[in-house]
């Protein structure tokens, strides 16, 4: 027993002492998580299925604004104005790549299923094929290494939030993250596209006899989950993991976790269950071994579901997207 | 397999004596069946002899070659089976040999679930007389049963797990590399008394390999007098088979540097240890950094972001004595791999593991023999061998590991270039 409290004693004082830095880092990933999460979650609201190729758009956003990156920044040092534009360029290049690849997975994984009227399980084995094709595909051309990205800016520490080192690649990752939450949160309240999108959530039948397109809704929730996700490997990139052809998986493995988390099927519960997983991990490695992080983060997922069988903000299925 | 005109018969009922002695079961087949699969095979050459008329052509063996092809942790494989192809091309090259040589590539992925299936597949390969390899040590766990199985003897070059020899019931495997209880106790001394660490943080990556070079390292580390805090970051699934996502690694780093250790040793590959740097270096980490030979490839400095932070750091290998191929073998390397020999970690290895197998071949080799009496011999062969290859003198001990007193040697990543610093 004094063991035990001994062993919580000596580490909480870890985590006292690191508490701010992890506290950043992890609302860092998080903000990824929330951005990938947004994808399986807006797809689940229209659709009632879980896009597993998910994975592969963010990985194909990774790429695209990799190669983008290397062919303008080379063996350059960027600064300055160009810095910020080359991080604007990196997120489009992302997000359009992203965009286009979720639109094809639409195309042509689901459309034939949902014209045949198939059952949930088919969509599921797509799914699962189509992602096990683009990451080997990417495997071949791109090969199965990881690449670093040339970085658009020189990595520092802009400034200490109680002594915790806050760096650009997180001001980066903010900011970028945040901006296209909250345009996104805004796009479906209030648009005539976002009205159409929640229309068809909440009955997609009745919707079509009230003159929406439901083809073209669905694939709008496509296009945007992927620009998201794509922009989102762009930002994950940057960071010390570089891209390869793997890259996808447990992020979105991860995203996938946070929707559920936060009631899938709802977006804004994506974006907590993101953020709240992020910081979650982050906080664990204070208290265990590496090797056990999943341990916490998914037990933490098994009480929350517990408590709250459809997540923290409640499945609300057919109002939000 | 053909043989020379002259002795068909000779060859038929030799072959059949052969077989039995080898294959126990079969010792109880009856006379007359002996008899009759004599006379069968006897006919089978007096065929060929129309045929061909006369010069029968050369028998082809196959040498496997067993690691990662593919994943990422390739580049240790690709340094590996440029310098197999090398030697067999050497041999094939001298006109001499009674056989033609070439080479079978099984690609694990350097992945302990993938290597069965790879093993499988070696075995039955009928022209297959042995392997060099498995590359990586949880790999060569899991594949040894199944070459075991078929006698197919296995000269590793880069295994290094303790674990493999000690208490391996089996006589198949051999490596040319020391193994990690001489290059975790020689990394410990390296760091501790010859750098000054007085407190060690010594990571693994939960693979049998980084976990039992870890493993030697903290204890030598503790009886040379430092501070070692122990624990395990598991690789992710983005460089091998591990459990662990990246993301995780950022928080992982901040509680490195809260416990402000004098220095870090990575137990594990350098995929891993890549993403590793990457992360410690953001936590503003400015200590001194080991790891092993699993780390040393110039692809541990271009899969680190930034490269920069990979600076600095130190790696081992327990080589021959800064065992590279030189001169005339790095410059026939170069041409078949695409890139240099040096820093090629375990090319001269996989050369002189290729050369021994050759050897042994040589000394064994007689055109009666099936493919199946060969591996078997091939076995017996390099337990008596006694061979100067390029790393040195190779002879091995009889749990299969080298019975010479290992060199381990020493780099440190320079300006983005691994630089040799010298050996224990």
């Amino acid at each position: 027993m004094a063991n035990l409290l001994h062993y919580f004693a000596s580490h909480l004082a870890t985590l006292r002492l690191e508490f701010w830095s992890l506290l950043v880092g992890g609302f860092a990933t998080g903000v990824m998580y929330a951005m990938v999460a947004i994808g399986y979650t807006m797809v689940y609201g229209v659709l009632r299925l879980i896009n597993f190729a998910h994975s592969e758009v963010f990985m194909s956003g990774g790429f695209a604004s990799y190669f983008m990156m290397r062919a303008l920044i080379g063996t350059s040092t960027p600064s300055g104005t160009w810095s910020v534009v080359l991080v604007i360029i990196g997120v489009l290049t992302g997000g359009v790549a992203g965009a286009a690849i979720a639109m094809l997975l639409e195309r042509i994984a689901y459309r034939p299923l949902r014209r045949r009227n198939a059952p949930k399980l088919a969509y599921l084995i797509s799914a699962i094929g189509a992602s096990y094709f683009l990451y080997n595909l990417a495997g071949k051309e791109f090969g199965r290494i990881n690449e670093s990205m040339p970085s658009p800016y020189i990595n520092h520490t802009v400034f200490t939030i109680f002594g915790a080192p806050v760096q650009l690649y997180y001001i980066v990752i903010f900011v970028v993250g945040v901006i296209m939450l909250i345009t996104l949160d805004r796009l479906v309240a209030t648009t005539k596209l976002g009205r159409s999108v929640r229309a068809a959530a909440q009955d997609a039948e009745t919707a079509s006899l009230m003159g929406v397109n439901i083809d073209r809704t669905i694939v709008l929730t496509f296009v945007i989950g992927g620009a998201l996700a794509g922009a989102a490997g762009f930002l994950w990139g940057l960071g010390f993991t570089g891209v390869g052809f793997y890259m996808g998986f447990t992020p979105a493995l991860k995203a996938f976790t946070a929707a559920v988390l936060g009631g899938i099927g709802n977006l804004r519960g994506a974006a907590i269950g993101g953020l709240l997983l992020g910081v979650v991990e982050s906080f664990s490695v204070a208290f265990v071994p590496a090797s056990y992080i999943d341990v916490i983060a998914f037990g933490i997922l098994v009480l929350v579901l517990l408590f709250r069988p459809t997540g923290i903000l409640g499945e609300r299925l057919g109002r939000s997207a | 397999m053909s043989v020379s005109v002259a002795r068909p018969c000779a060859w038929g009922s030799h072959y059949t004596v052969e077989e039995d002695e080898l294959i126990k079961p079969r010792l109880n087949k009856t006379v007359a069946a002996v008899t009759t699969s004599a006379l069968l095979l006897m006919a089978v050459p007096v065929v060929g002899i129309a045929s061909t008329a006369g010069a029968a052509p050369k028998p082809t063996f196959v040498i496997g070659y067993e690691g990662p092809l593919s994943g990422g942790n390739q580049q240790l494989g690709l340094n590996m089976v440029y310098a197999v192809q090398l030697a067999i091309n050497n041999a094939n090259a001298t006109h001499k040999l009674p056989y033609v040589l070439k080479m079978a590539k099984f690609d694990d992925q350097g992945s302990s679930t993938l290597s069965p299936a790879q093993a499988q597949a070696a075995v039955a390969n009928k022209q297959l007389i042995a392997i060099v390899g498995p590359a990586f040590s949880g790999a060569t766990k899991a594949a040894e049963p199944y070459y075991r199985g078929a006698h197919v003897a296995t000269v590793s070059p880069s295994a290094t797990a303790a674990g493999l020899v000690a208490g391996f019931r089996n006589n198949n495997f051999m490596r040319v590399v020391a193994g990690d209880d001489v290059q975790g106790a020689a990394d410990a001394k390296f760091l501790v008394n010859k750098k000054g660490a007085s407190s060690v943080y010594v990571i693994n990556d939960a693979s049998f390999y980084g976990a039992g070079l870890a493993a030697v390292f903290a204890k030598s580390a503790k009886a040379d007098g430092a501070k070692v805090t122990a624990t395990t970051v598991p690789g992710t699934a983005q460089c091998q088979d591990g459990t662990a996502s990246p993301s995780e690694y950022p928080a992982v780093a901040t509680s490195i540097v809260a416990a402000k250790p004098a220095a870090i040793f990575y137990g594990g590959y350098y995929c891993d240890f890549g993403l590793l740097l990457g992360a410690l270096n953001s936590a503003g980490y400015s200590g001194m950094i080991m790891s092993g030979d699993g780390s040393w490839s110039p692809s541990l400095i271009s899969g680190t972001s930034p490269a920069s932070a990979a600076n600095n750091v130190y790696v081992s290998e327990a080589g021959g004595g800064n065992a590279t191929l030189t001169g005339k073998l790095a410059s026939g390397y170069t041409k078949l791999a695409g890139f240099s020999a040096k820093n090629a970690t375990y090319a001269a290895q996989s050369y002189d593991a290729t050369n021994v197998i050759l050897a042994a071949l040589a000394k064994v080799y007689q055109p009666r023999f099936k493919v199946k009496a060969l591996r078997e011999r091939i076995v017996l062969a390099l337990h008596r061998i006694s061979f100067r290859g390029v790393t040195g003198h190779i002879s091995f001990q009889s749990n299969g590991d080298l019975s010479a007193k290992s060199i381990v040697d020493f780099g440190q990543v320079q300006n983005g270039n691994i630089v040799s610093i010298g050996h224990s």
